[in-house]
């Protein structure tokens, strides 16, 4: 109870403190800046964007023709005799004479072709609006129907994408039971005026924006009965959209609690605080309830603004965690507000990435699911998310954090806080500080086990990365990659641990190291993935980054991490810090190779 | 004020980002962001214009036929990129659900002359990125059938429009205008937006670890420390939207006005720059100045965008090599701009030197 306690009395200051520095003068401002910001929005909307104006210029010789295309303001229009326009044609992108477009062969002339067909077709859309026999100007209509596919999760295992392709002439046959389809009725059941209205209220209003706001509020305007220029294909980035909705006021209010840990550390203001009674642990769960609250408080009022269900928060809950262990980090570890500004860059773009990419192939490949966003995707078109789903990819944003936490409250002290090292120095000394010198084998055994989900999470980004590549490229660069992130991962703990300062230590300590490291790594990787990632460790790409497939002994790659690791400490004891890189390289060619004899069964 | 006193304030800034090895998290951010492009590409610009999909690919998609038979029959076998099956409506989609179709395309027995439409159904799946692909294509055959049937039913159409003919030839790509008006923009003013968040941190760290005192002691004074800043900001600029743009002619997308374009954008930018700085002299502490100054900065960007001619739109026109911009007068108007701004900010940078010496 006690702790209760003293981590509200601590979020309670934090509030204050945001208040106080914020309150005065800030307030006001921003008041007023929200009331511009809302003004700005409604003026920019009304006049539209002028990003664009006057890019392609246009000749005509006909002068009615020139008022109805002139309405776009991407055409700079002239009218003139067709015989001069003819003579000039070099200083128009596009020419009208009589009728028929003229325009150079490049790709500005093609561009500005596309753009004026579009124009033109709405014009005649707009003749044919107020046709008296409507049927007679759009004599066809489309009725467009969703199939969901019934594909189980399982069955995209194969780590490729499933393909509509057909080879043969023969018509496919389904291997499933045929489901009897009631064969449409012939005549439309929508009135020919309220048809009309439709098209009419489409007219001029572009479909560029209000897709996407219409999107997020879910408006059932779209038609189900479409002529063929209505047509438009259904968008498969609509996660973007949710990036932006969802994620982007989390990065903002991450903001604020990085800047307050920072705070802290500026003039060792902090130091009243750490001086306390309260452990680490309860001064930051303290400072960071406030934002906790505020984040997922706005994470809800978004949903509840967009009218998608609240289930759509479970998702975004590791994620909002996985932000504020960053920002705490982040904010403990850079010295100056330049440093922080360009780190806190990085990292929103690298975790952007992370979110976003991978939505892209919501219900296309099995890779999606690795981002939470993938599941706020699902939830929104009314498909749900299974628990196992769930874990699936929330997985890695929990235990990330979680280790992230650790390691922010494990260095929580005075000594490190106000330390004035260069960034990666620092950086060290927080890995260091995790690990204990009078255990040091145990201790890098379990760092090597908790460093599992962040090289998952490095790897994951690499495969859809390289996915996009042709197959041999795609693997290669795979192979060489996860090797390399791996080996890189396992040589932290020794690199920290062992050669501090000149450290030099003795050929058996490596050993011993070395096993303890690999060992780490392995059951680290094993329990992971028998817990997690059955799905994708069983395509051909999964088995790159977690090699398991045909080996049945565990020894084998218990040796390769070993080896690795060996590898690294000992160039580093022979040559010094200079030798990292190259040790790091020599680690990576043989891990490489020996996936590589695994996989595609090289090697003799 | 002595220039070389705000030379050395510059190098010092330099320094300090150098040394805090800052500038090397920006080429890795640089880097980072160049690795996704192509994927970036994709992705934007179909968000931009979906129908620059059609293009992306070129397999055969599998589509089922099934009712009456029509010229839709002949329009969509015509095409490389169909692979057409007559099958019964239940089988097709049975097959489409196991993803061995693209589309299953049902026609009615309605006559092309009737009084009535001819409505077809189409069978698509749902949330696919091929169905996007398909469903492009599939746009193409169906205004090809409204046309024919469009042209039956002629004399029964009163006004008459407008003709214009386009000639036939390959059909753009769509990426022009996404690259012209919208990406080159963004990439030459995302410089800027760094450059000057960055010199909110460089004067409220001066403020906030109380090194200002320091540094007035010296012959160094107070505006000349805050002109170093600027500097030091300002030049940063044109080197990396310079390298943007350099990058992508290295691409092929060929980029004219470079040395004009690179002029108004550094003008605008040290607009900006000197904005912020007003925002981190009046609030001396970075949450509040960057909050203020972010939400600021959007405000100016909206309606700065809703202006016919501004600059964005100036260095959209100059980049594409378009005629007929005042690309001098807008580079006088945000001069004359940037020229106010930093008069106001020499006037408030004295005030409070003066100040501070008053108190010392």
């Amino acid at each position: 109870m006690g702790i209760f306690a003293s981590v509200l009395t601590i979020a309670r200051w934090e509030v204050k403190r945001s208040f106080t520095t914020l309150g005065r003068n800030v307030l006001p401002v921003a008041v007023v800046l929200f009331l511009l910001l809302f003004l700005a929005t409604g003026f920019t909307a009304r006049s539209g964007m002028h990003l664009q104006d006057g890019i392609y210029t246009l000749g005509i010789d006909d002068p009615g023709l020139a008022v109805i295309l002139g309405g776009d303001t991407r055409f700079r229009v002239f009218s003139a005799e067709g015989d001069a326009l003819l003579a000039d044609r070099g200083s128009y992108d596009l020419v009208i004479v009589e009728g028929q477009v003229l325009l150079p062969r490049t790709d500005r002339g093609r561009a500005a072709q596309k753009t004026l067909e579009r124009d033109y077709r709405q014009y005649m859309s707009s003749v044919y609006n107020r046709e008296e026999d409507l049927f007679a100007a759009y004599p066809l209509w489309i009725d467009l129907q969703d199939v969901k596919s019934e594909l189980s999760f399982e069955a995209t295992e194969s780590g490729q994408y499933l393909s509509v392709r057909q080879r043969s002439g023969e018509p496919p046959v389904p291997e499933g039971p045929v489901a009897e389809v009631a064969t449409p009725a012939p005549q439309l059941p929508v009135p020919e005026e309220a048809l009309r209205e439709g098209l009419l209220q489409e007219e001029g209003t572009p479909d560029q924006i209000t897709r996407y706001t219409g999107l997020l509020s879910q408006e059932p305007g779209n038609l189900t009965f479409r002529t063929p220029s209505q047509l438009s294909p259904p968008l498969p980035f609509d996660s973007i959209i949710f990036v932006f909705a969802f994620i982007f006021p989390l990065y903002f209010t991450s903001q604020f609690f990085m800047m307050s840990v920072m705070h802290e550390r500026i003039e060792r203001k902090g130091e009243v605080l750490l001086a306390s009674p309260v452990a680490p642990s309860v001064i930051i769960l303290g400072k960071m309830l406030p934002y906790l609250l505020g984040m997922v408080g706005i994470s809800a009022a978004v949903i509840l603004a967009s009218g998608a269900p609240l289930t759509v928060l479970l998702p975004l809950i590791p994620v909002i965690l996985f932000f504020l262990a960053a920002a705490l980090l982040i904010g403990m570890l850079s010295r100056s507000f330049k440093e922080l500004s360009f780190i806190s860059i990085f990292f929103s773009t690298v975790a952007t990435t992370y979110l976003f990419f991978p939505s892209i192939f919501a219900q296309v490949h099995v890779i999606s699911l690795i981002s939470p966003l993938t599941l706020i995707v699902l939830e929104l078109q009314g498909e749900g998310f299974t628990a196992g789903q769930y874990l699936y990819s929330t997985a890695l944003f929990w235990l990330t954090s979680g280790v992230l936490f650790y390691a922010g409250t494990v260095n929580f002290t005075a000594e490190r806080l106000f330390s004035e090292l260069p960034f990666f120095s620092r950086a060290r000394e927080f890995v260091a500080a995790t690990l204990s010198r009078e255990h040091p084998f145990r201790s890098v055994f379990l760092m090597n086990v908790f460093l599992i989900p962040f090289i998952f999470m490095v790897q994951m980004m690499a495969l859809v990365l390289f996915f996009n590549l042709p197959l041999p490229w795609s693997l290669l660069l795979l192979i060489g990659s996860a090797a390399f992130i791996e080996e890189f991962a396992k040589s932290i703990g020794v690199y920290t641990l062992f050669f501090e300062g000149d450290a030099r230590p003795g050929a058996k300590t490596l050993v011993l190291a070395s096993v303890a490291t690999g060992a780490g790594f392995l059951v680290g990787e094993k329990l992971f993935l028998f817990v997690m990632l059955t799905q994708i460790t069983e395509s051909v790409f999964g088995s790159v980054l977690f090699l398991q497939q045909g080996i049945l002994l565990l020894w084998l790659p218990l040796l390769l991490h070993i080896t690795g690791v060996l590898t690294v400490s000992l160039m580093l004891r022979a040559g010094g810090k200079r030798w990292y890189l190259p040790g790091l390289l020599a680690a990576t060619v043989i891990h490489g190779l020996y996936n590589l004899y695994f996989i595609l069964g090289w090697m003799p | 004020m002595n220039a070389r006193h705000v030379g050395i304030i510059a190098k010092k800034e330099f320094f300090g980002l150098n040394h805090e090895k800052t500038i090397l998290l920006a080429v890795l951010l640089q880097l980072f962001v160049a690795m996704f492009s192509s994927f970036l590409m994709v992705g934007l610009t179909s968000m931009y214009d979906p129908s620059s999909l059609s293009t992306a690919t070129r397999v055969r998609y599998g589509i089922a036929l099934a009712g009456s038979s029509s010229t839709l029959d002949h329009l969509l076998g015509e095409r490389a990129d169909f692979q057409v099956y007559r099958m019964d409506l239940s089988t097709g989609i049975a097959a489409l659900e196991e993803r061995k179709l693209a589309a299953v395309i049902y026609v009615p027995p309605t006559p092309p002359d009737a009084q009535e439409p001819v409505q077809v159904t189409l069978y698509t799946l749902q949330n696919d990125i091929q169905t996007a692909v398909v469903q492009v294509k599939l746009k193409e055959v169906l205004l090809e059938y409204e046309k024919e049937l469009r042209e039956v039913r002629e004399t029964r159409l009163s006004a008459t429009p407008r003709d214009v003919r386009f000639p036939a030839g390959p059909r753009s790509e769509g990426f022009y205008e996404f690259v012209y008006g919208l990406l080159i923009p963004l990439l030459v003013f995302m410089p800027a937006i760094i450059a000057s968040s960055l010199i909110i941190d460089m004067i409220t760290e001066e403020y906030q670890h109380h090194t200002l005192e320091t540094l007035v002691s010296t012959p160094v004074s107070f505006t000349e420390v805050v002109w170093g800043k600027v500097l030091a900001c300002e030049l940063l600029v044109p080197v990396q939207a310079g390298a943007w743009l350099l990058l992508l002619a290295a691409n092929g997308i060929p980029v004219a006005n470079l040395l004009p374009v690179l002029l108004l954008v550094s003008l605008s930018s040290l607009a900006l720059i000197l904005l912020s700085a007003l925002t981190a002299l009046h609030y001396r502490e970075r949450t509040a100045a960057q909050f203020i100054y972010s939400t600021a900065l959007v405000v100016v960007i909206l309606v700065v965008i809703a202006l016919p001619g501004n600059p964005l739109n100036v260095i959209v026109r100059a980049v594409s090599g378009s005629s007929g911009m005042d690309l001098a007068g807008t580079l006088g108007i945000v001069g004359a701009a940037s020229l106010a701004l930093a008069a106001v900010t020499h006037r408030y940078a004295e005030r409070i030197g003066r100040e501070a010496q008053l108190e010392s």
